[in-house]
């Protein structure tokens, strides 16, 4: 009935919104002296981020995945390119420069990186699939 | 000027020749080796205590000490066992008295000839051996060779006797069994020693002492590094003069703690032999369950000269347990020193070594005994081994709080024979006990200037130069070599480090030593490249940099030529004023400064850094804008909470200075990106990091480009850490971080409404408030209530308060005003006592830096500037008359908020303005 079918409607886009934010766990990949996650970065809050493709607003200063490599870890853990990176490993993202970000990825002692992500395009997916 | 802070680490060293400890060592030396480090350097465990000294010339000053204990086990267990007779007197002859002991080790000899591994010495040693085996793969040869192949045994012997004459029993079982002990690897005869001693020849008992003698050897040490060791009984009772971490102390206590310096064996070798049995249970606290070794006796001896409970003689507790044993009494042993036969010296030593670790009473009792002078003369003696032993003992003599001891070692020329030794040999091991012998002496404040006379450019030459990879004259085709982190390289650089806090003179000595300092941040760069950052050499090297930064801006020479202008025409505080500067003959003429390196230049074309026609060098490479650089990598990368405070604490101090290079250190941090770096740091966990690096922002922060830039990025991060009502704060900051984060924040918010804004949007206004009404701390209320009325003066802002319920008297506390005008003393109010670490040392030097804050500079826009006369009078009107008054001077503020807000519009953390071409994106 209507009733049961709104709110299970209700939860599941709930669930969904929550999917919005996504958790990635990358373990990095030893390349000569390196651990590297196989994935590049932009933004940053001092980058202009009327560059940044991936934002749909263009005041976002937050950190983007731009390049994921292929077969990398990053992609095998399921990244994907612009992506809005909102943590790492607990530390908050979406207010830190770029070099900031670089370093909080690449912490050598870090073998494992938890990463906190946003999807656009998975909230674009959901509404249009939930509109039709 | 402000906050300028000087750190030293004491870190001592003490070696303890411990049967036990070599053992379990062997079991599995990289674990041990492991532990050191881990204690050492993990950042989440403080190694060291700051306390706050005042030198000679008033400067507050921060010594840190630390206390790090890298012990080598080294026993030389020559001369333990003297037997005695039934009368209980030492028997004069070895075989008597052996009664059944010497039948079975005669069966065991006689059976297997030349082997010691009989039927029934397999069935009781066999895994205790077998093991010794496996960790001492081939050396058992060479190093048994000398005593074996030693003819003079016999006579040793005798000669020996004649020493001991007066106690009536026969060196030569205490040799003897030295001899012996090679049985035990199955490969080793001894033929004339064990005939003649045979019976003697317990396993453990004499064995014992060649172990130990074989084990001292450095090839051993080389592969297996099982002699390192935390000396943690000693730990606990160190240096009084270098408070202990107590995290640092209870982690070492722990990994000791049931296992005092034998302790770590318990790799659960069982020793089966009765007699060991019995020993080891006497010994049960301390070894429970497996005995690593099979040398009884001199274990037993070992433990007895450290026993806790008491038995610190050794001879007591031998004779308790044996009664025809004893040991030689430490007379006896200081006598054998002098002993004409060198390995009787070198065994003395080594003894004397085992007996002095961690017990404060024998080290005691060797100084009174005159022992010190004696080591100090074997230094020069040409046998490695004699003076190899006799330096292990002086390193674990000068082990300690007794200071008397290191003067003592001083007092006999103890510190120039080190560094001759230094000079002279090439053994590794030999070059690890000198320099860790003068880390330990370099932990007192008297001997600080001794070393640096006596040893300051050979400690460089020979140690820091050639391990940091640097070279004066570059082979163009050949790539720069790495440092390497040796443990001479962190003994003499934890050397060096203790002696660059002993005031003016030791710093001008270490900037002015040929190649330190280039030496120094070359190991420092090759750090940050491998990444490597978090060790202790790298520790120390960045305590060196930041000690040799203190001051450096009226302690070089011809500093006063790079003097900032009288406050009139200095202005700038932007590359262009510089030019401005520069122009007006301050700058040009210098002799040359330049950028070495072409590609740091660009970094600076904005800045306007004159041009140079050589490469800095030597102590002008400390203040290079180039360090900048090196120093945020190293905060950025480091692990170690030291490191971190350190490297803070440099450009704390850099940019504490009243002169040009300071300009452009405070300049250059923002350019390369460091606020950012720095107001992260403000997260630390570590409260010393948190507190440097508060005070290097507020330093920074006499940039006004950076002040807008702070006050706008890090108000939240500062309030953060103030405590609020409910807890002390989040991370329960010490009063000097609390008093440190306060200060910064009043700076941030002088002649900045804008920056005070945001202080009131961060929610600081409450917890100052509760600070100022309810600190238990004179200090924390003062400083917040400096803060206070410094907020209440901008009137623009009242508005917004008064929205949120604060009145005026939250913001004019009674406790504020007069304390403060403590600083009438001084020029200026400013350096009053809520401001900790404030230069007070020279008054002129005060008027000078007081003169060189451009705080109200607003530099290239050329907005006009209140004089610094103005502030000047600001300080001093509020000394006089008290806090009201304080807002005077800001009556301004109106329009220099205008002027904030035009600025900050394209202000970011990162300025704008100095934003290189970056890498749009960067892959990870």
């Amino acid at each position: 009935n209507a009733f049961e079918i709104s709110s299970l409607i209700t939860i599941l886009s709930y669930l969904i919104s929550f999917s919005f934010q996504q958790r990635i766990e990358i373990h990095k990949l030893r390349q000569g002296d390196n651990l590297i996650l196989g994935f590049s970065i932009g933004g940053g809050i001092d980058q202009d981020p009327t560059q940044n493709p991936f934002s749909e607003d263009k005041t976002d200063k937050g950190i983007y995945v731009t390049r994921v490599t292929e077969g990398g870890p990053a992609e095998v853990a399921g990244l994907q390119i612009g992506d809005k990176i909102m943590q790492v490993n607990g530390w908050d993202m979406t207010m830190v420069t770029h070099d900031q970000a670089r370093k909080r990825l690449t912490k050598r002692n870090e073998e494992v990186v938890r990463l906190l992500v946003t999807r656009q395009s998975l909230q674009k997916a959901v509404q249009q699939s939930m509109m039709s | 000027m402000k906050d300028l802070a000087c750190t030293s680490d004491s870190h001592v060293h003490e070696q303890s020749p411990s049967n036990q400890t070599s053992i379990a060592m062997m079991q599995e030396p990289q674990e041990m080796v492991e532990e050191t480090v881990t204690v050492e350097e993990d950042p989440g465990t403080p190694t060291s205590h700051v306390s706050i000294v005042t030198s000679e010339d008033g400067t507050t000053r921060r010594t840190e000490t630390k206390v790090t204990k890298m012990v080598k086990t080294v026993t030389t267990r020559t001369v333990r066992q003297v037997p005695l007779g039934p009368d209980g007197l030492p028997a004069m002859d070895g075989s008597s008295p052996m009664g059944s002991y010497t039948d079975s080790i005669d069966r065991r000899y006689l059976k297997n000839g030349e082997r010691f591994i009989t039927p029934q010495a397999s069935s009781t040693l066999t895994r205790s051996y077998n093991s010794y085996n496996d960790s001492y793969p081939e050396s058992h040869e060479g190093q048994y060779r000398p005593y074996i192949g030693h003819d003079g045994y016999g006579d040793l012997s005798d000669n020996y006797g004649s020493l001991s004459r007066g106690v009536n029993y026969r060196p030569r079982y205490a040799y003897v069994p030295g001899g012996t002990y090679r049985p035990d690897d199955g490969s080793f005869t001894l033929p004339s020693r064990r005939e003649n001693y045979g019976p003697v020849a317990q396993p453990q008992v004499p064995v014992g002492s060649s172990v130990d003698l074989n084990r001292s050897q450095p090839e051993r040490f080389q592969p297996e590094p099982y002699g390192l060791e935390d000396d943690n009984r000693s730990l606990g009772v160190d240096d009084e003069g270098y408070e202990l971490d107590p995290d640092y102390s209870t982690v070492n206590r722990r990994t000791s703690a049931g296992v005092p310096e034998r302790g770590r064996p318990h790799k659960g070798r069982g020793y089966d032999d009765p007699i060991e049995t019995e020993m080891v249970e006497e010994r049960i606290p301390y070894l429970h369950g497996g005995y690593a070794a099979p040398l009884a006796q001199p274990e037993r001896g070992s433990m007895a000269s450290i026993d806790r409970l008491g038995k610190r003689s050794p001879s007591i507790d031998s004779i308790r347990k044996d009664p025809r044993w004893r040991d030689p009494d430490l007379p006896e042993v200081i006598a054998m020193l002098s002993h004409p036969i060198d390995p009787v010296k070198s065994n003395a030593a080594a003894y004397l070594q085992h007996l002095c670790y961690e017990n404060d009473k024998i080290k005691k009792d060797v100084r009174h005994l005159k022992g010190i002078p004696i080591l100090v003369g074997l230094l020069d003696h040409p046998k490695p081994e004699v003076h190899r032993k006799a330096c292990g003992a002086l390193r674990n003599i000068s082990y300690g709080k007794d200071n008397e001891n290191k003067v003592a070692i001083k007092n006999c020329d103890g510190i120039p024979a080190l560094i001759r030794l230094l000079r002279k040999t090439n053994d590794m091991e030999v070059r690890e006990l000198i320099t860790g012998t003068l880390w330990n002496l370099s932990s007192y404040e008297p001997l600080k200037m001794v070393i640096i006379n006596h040893g300051l450019q050979t400690l460089t030459n020979e140690v820091i130069i050639p391990h940091s990879g640097w070279e004066s004259e570059p082979n163009e085709d050949s790539k720069p070599r790495d440092a390497e982190w040796t443990t001479v390289f962190k003994n003499t650089s934890g050397c060096l480090r203790n002696v660059s806090s002993d005031g003016a003179e030791a710093r001008r000595r270490l900037r002015e030593c040929d190649g330190l300092v280039d030496a120094l941040l070359h190991a420092l760069q090759s750090a940050v490249g491998k990444k490597d950052t978090d060790n202790k050499s790298v520790e120390n090297c960045v305590c060196i940099m930041r000690n040799l930064s203190y001051h450096v801006h009226k302690e070089v020479p011809g500093a006063d030529k790079y003097q900032e202008l009288d406050a009139g025409q200095t202005t700038g505080t932007g590359g262009s004023q510089k030019k401005k500067k520069d122009d007006a003959g301050c700058f040009g003429g210098k002799k040359a400064k330049g950028k070495k390196n072409g590609d740091l230049d660009r970094n600076f074309d904005t800045l306007d850094l004159p041009k140079r026609s050589e490469a800095a060098k030597g102590f002008e490479l400390l203040y290079q804008p180039d360090v900048v650089r090196l120093y945020l990598s190293i905060l950025t990368e480091s692990q170690n909470f030291n490191t971190l405070e350190a490297a803070a604490g440099a450009l704390q101090n850099l940019s504490a200075g009243n002169w040009m290079w300071s300009t452009y250190i405070r300049a250059t941090v923002r350019k390369e990106r460091g606020l950012p770096v720095l107001v992260e740091l403000l997260q630390s966990d570590s409260d010393k990091v948190v507190r440097a690096v508060s005070i290097a922002l507020r330093n920074l922060s006499m940039d006004r480009r950076n002040k807008d830039l702070i006050g706008s990025y890090a108000m939240g991060e500062l309030v953060r850490n103030l405590p609020s009502r409910q807890q002390r704060s989040a991370k329960n900051l010490e009063e000097d971080t609390v008093v440190a984060v306060l200060n910064t924040i009043h700076e941030i918010i002088t002649d900045s409404s804008e920056n005070a804004r945001s202080l009131i949007q961060t929610q600081g206004i409450q917890k100052l408030v509760a600070i100022s009404k309810s600190s238990q701390s004179p200090r924390e209320t003062k400083a917040a209530s400096h803060i206070l009325q410094m907020i209440w003066s901008y009137k623009e802002l009242r508005n917004a308060l008064q929205k949120d319920g604060w009145n005026k008297s939250h913001f004019q506390s009674v406790s504020a005003a007069p304390k403060g005008s403590k600083g009438t003393a001084g020029r200026s109010g400013y350096d009053d006592s809520t401001l900790p670490l404030v230069d007070k040392s020279q008054d002129n030097e005060k008027s000078g830096s007081r003169d060189m804050i451009p705080m109200d500079e607003l530099g290239p826009d050329g907005y006009s500037t209140i004089d610094h006369r103005d502030k000047e009078r600001k300080y001093k009107t509020s000394d006089n008359t008290g806090d009201a008054s304080e807002k005077e001077p800001l009556k301004n503020d109106t329009n220099r908020k205008n002027i904030n807000r035009s600025n900050r519009a394209s202000v970011n953390l990162v300025d704008a303005r100095d934003i290189k071409p970056q890498p749009v994106d960067s892959w990870v």
